[in-house]
């Protein structure tokens, strides 16, 4: 063996162990892995997760099940994995249980290729139960809401179905979450063919709440005044249509207002005239 | 053992040792071992039309000097694989950072809530690169003509943005001028159907007596069902006012979907035949056999002069003009009026040519390991000076506020003048076109007739009509399921971070997004079951 065999080995180790041990895996923080989750990025996360030091076993459970549920379908070995951690979890009394508890009957209402909407429904009326005004709680009245305007069979009167949801309504407080609600439930109106009388209070009401993204504002914005001339409220869909042409410039619907407004001014003209 | 073979062992140890943590350094890590090295991420596109690489490539070049350890590479992917091409790239995990996609892209509707990220976020923050312009400080989205209208209307997540867009484009006959004085002899064309009618006349008058073949307008496949689609959609105008019961003054592909299903229209309703019949006179003035042929080669009769027009959208303006040796004039389309014979009477009044929305829209590959790189050149694109290089370079209009529009190409923008309903059309979504494109030859010919076509739609429509209406169904509920653990993961973000509120504002808008999602996947669950229970 050559005399260098030595100490090109040592050299080689040396320079070997720098790079690793340069590059000793980091420890990662709790909120890296709520961010990775929270920028769909689950994968990292559950990287991120392995190398959380002093995190309690509860958040590191719920982690992993959040982590679990964000690459769906669920497969049935998976589900018997998460389940029962979430089941868990909700026995506690705190954030975690009822973050669990909402997820659960997350799991149950969409996540379950054939969804148990009555097992869903129970577990939401526990968790408004359990943390009454709590954000899951009035998260889990809207997911009721939605499934109960769309989904069940009962009732078969969608009148009767909708006056069930505003009961649901009646219990959620923010803002935003009534508005989604009220939004659903408007639409669903129009789906049973309501009325158009009774269609319109729930638009109307999500319309003012404000802070829609994306179509939907302009859309509602759009349906609310085509909704009220066709009810015959003459002045209400000028209000609507003129708040959509100076708020929506790029709507490529303008056109289809501007010729609704032009009736709607016409119409107001002729009943201002009418004797 | 001596000590020359004690150091001859202890050699060999360190040597094997050295040599084994560098094979594990090999296969564990990917990152190299000197930071900084220059990374390179990918964006591939089917524009390939003459004009629109060149202003990609403009802005690369510039994006380069501003950032020198990063290569962005451009992938041209033609138009007929492309679709073929991004399915198997997405499956295999082998496709570009950045990648070209658009909704009307039949079958692939299911495509974006896999394997692209939302943009959402970036979105509503200023872009850096538009400091020192007119722009700096505005939300990067409204610093786009049509602040993204294409993604408030067609994102697969009511309220997420997937895309930024690079242009606008409306649909427009190109006129060979010069022919058209040789024929007519005079270089203004028709002002509305009747005058295209008698040009048809015309035209076939002076093929016969110059022996040659010359024909009103270019026909290939492509061209015809674009020229198809925008002549039906003006006539349907009046049907889609009547199927608008959701009074949105306005249908989007999964209402028309559902009305037909629910049987409130037909294809032998007789507003719809009258519009077939607008369709055949448009396909009587096309080279026999153009079914059989592909774009360029509508292009090519074009450029010969074997055709008058061609119909297409500005997205073709560079090429035909780059390459035409003859005046090319870019109309607006004549349309049928209210006292048309054919189809007046279901005429609602003149219709939409071009709603100046942008598109050409780039979307983020989900897995793309350089997202903050992809994110940023995205940026720098869309900037005014990247939107600026691109449509210096490539002829195309800008999709930036305030970038300057060419004079030669300021006339591609439509004026808001025209009714947009949508509804009924020679494509519903999905695989419906191909039906209407297969179905196509029961009108044409001596023993085809608009009644035979009509009865043939009607008979294959509804089954790839509930289809296109199933994956729509599908996309929402795919587009939702993920969002629970943002939500509960943002939720346990506001306890941790200096900024509670734009957190639990970001946690407000996921979940104002769910709702959407959720409550539109049920309704369409809701509406396949109705349809399946007929």
């Amino acid at each position: 063996m050559p005399r260098s065999y030595p100490v090109i080995g040592t050299l080689l180790l040396g320079f070997a162990l720098a790079v690793t041990g340069g590059a000793t895996e980091d420890s990662a923080s709790l909120d890296s892995v709520w961010n990775f989750a929270a920028n769909s990025q689950p994968i990292e996360a559950r990287v991120a997760l392995k190398k959380v030091d002093g995190v309690d076993e509860r958040t590191r459970l719920l982690a992993r099940a959040i982590l679990d549920l964000a690459r769906p379908p669920i497969a049935e070995g998976d589900w018997q994995k998460i389940e029962p951690v979430l089941a868990q979890l909700a026995q506690g009394d705190d954030e975690i249980a009822a973050q669990a508890l909402y997820l659960h009957a997350r799991m149950y209402q969409v996540h379950k290729s054939v969804p148990d909407y009555p097992r869903a429904e129970a577990l939401y009326r526990e968790l408004a139960r359990r943390w009454p005004g709590s954000h899951w709680a009035q998260l889990g009245y809207v997911k009721l809401g939605l499934f109960k305007l769309f989904s069940v069979r009962e009732p078969q009167d969608a009148r009767v179905r909708l006056q069930q949801v505003g009961v649901l309504l009646a219990e959620i407080q923010e803002p935003s979450l009534r508005r989604d609600l009220q939004l659903q439930m408007g639409w669903a109106g129009l789906f049973y063919e309501l009325p158009y009388d009774e269609v319109l209070p729930p638009l109307i009401a999500a319309e003012a709440v404000g802070g829609m993204m994306g179509i939907t504002p302009e859309d509602l914005t759009t349906q609310i005044g085509e909704l009220s001339f066709r009810a015959g409220r003459l002045e209400q869909a000028k209000y609507y249509f003129e708040n959509f042409l100076e708020a929506y410039p790029s709507n490529t619907r303008r056109f289809n207002v501007s010729q609704r407004l032009t009736e709607v001014r016409a119409a107001l003209a002729k009943s201002e005239a009418a004797p | 053992m001596t000590a020359r073979t004690l150091r001859k062992r202890l050699g060999l140890l360190l040597f094997v040792t050295g040599y084994l943590v560098a094979v594990y350094w090999v296969f564990t890590r990917s990152q190299p071992v000197v930071e900084g090295d220059v990374t390179t991420i990918r964006i591939a596109h089917w524009q390939i039309e003459l004009g629109p690489p060149d202003g990609i490539e403009a802005a690369i070049k510039r994006y380069e000097e501003l950032n020198p350890k990063v290569r962005v590479k451009q992938v041209m992917v033609p138009g007929p694989v492309y679709r073929q091409w991004m399915r198997a790239n997405f499956a295999g995990d082998n496709a570009p950072d950045i990648v070209e996609y658009g909704a009307w892209l039949d079958g692939l509707a299911d495509l974006p809530v896999r394997y692209f990220e939302p943009l959402t976020e970036e979105l509503l923050e200023p872009n850096a690169y538009n400091d020192g312009t007119a722009l700096a400080g505005m939300p990067w989205q409204e610093t786009f003509a049509d602040e993204l209208q294409e993604q408030r209307i067609n994102s697969p997540e009511p309220g997420q943005y997937y895309a930024v867009t690079m242009t606008r484009g409306s649909l427009r006959l190109f006129c060979n001028l010069d022919l058209l004085e040789e024929i007519t002899g005079s270089r203004v064309p028709p002002a509305d159907w009747a005058e295209m009618r008698i040009l048809f006349q015309q035209t076939a008058e002076y093929a016969a007596k110059e022996g040659r073949i010359v024909t009103p307008f270019a026909g290939s496949k492509d061209n015809a069902m674009w020229m198809m689609g925008f002549y039906m959609g003006g006539v349907m105008n009046t049907v889609g006012q009547q199927l608008d019961t959701d009074a949105m003054l306005g249908l989007y592909p999964r209402q028309s979907q559902w009305m037909y299903l629910k049987g409130a229209w037909h294809y032998q309703d007789p507003a719809v035949k009258a519009a077939l019949a607008l369709l055949k006179e448009i396909n009587d003035q096309m080279r026999p056999g153009y079914m059989s042929l592909l774009r360029d080669e509508a292009t090519r009769q074009f450029l010969r002069s074997e055709s008058l027009f061609i119909f297409t959208g500005t997205w073709d303006a560079t090429s035909l003009r780059r390459l035409a040796e003859f005046d090319v004039g870019v109309l607006r389309c004549p349309q049928p009026t209210q006292d048309d014979p054919v189809v007046g009477k279901y005429m609602l009044g003149h219709f939409s040519d071009g709603n100046n929305m942008t598109g050409f829209g780039f979307y983020l590959n989900k897995r793309s390991p350089h997202r903050k790189i992809a994110v940023d050149f995205l940026r720098f694109l869309t900037s005014y000076e990247g939107n600026k290089l691109f449509t210096d370079h490539s002829g195309w209009l800008p999709s930036i506020k305030t970038v300057p529009v060419a004079p030669e190409i300021a006339s591609y923008i439509s004026p808001d003048d025209g009714y947009a309903y949508g509804g009924p059309n020679i494509s519903l979504g999905g695989g419906s076109r191909a039906i209407f494109e297969s179905n196509l030859h029961h009108m044409v010919g001596p023993q085809g007739s608009v009644d035979k076509l009509a009865e043939a739609l009607d008979e294959a429509m509804p089954a790839v009509t509930r289809e296109a209406l199933q994956v729509e169904q599908r996309a929402a509920r795919w587009a939702m399921l993920p969002q629970d653990t943002r939500i509960v993961a943002l939720a346990n973000l506001t306890v941790q971070l200096a900024e509670p509120d734009a957190q639990a504002l970001r946690r407000e808008r996921l979940e104002s997004a769910q709702n959407l999602s959720e409550g539109r996947a049920l309704l369409l669950a809701r509406q396949l079951e109705i349809v399946d229970q007929r």
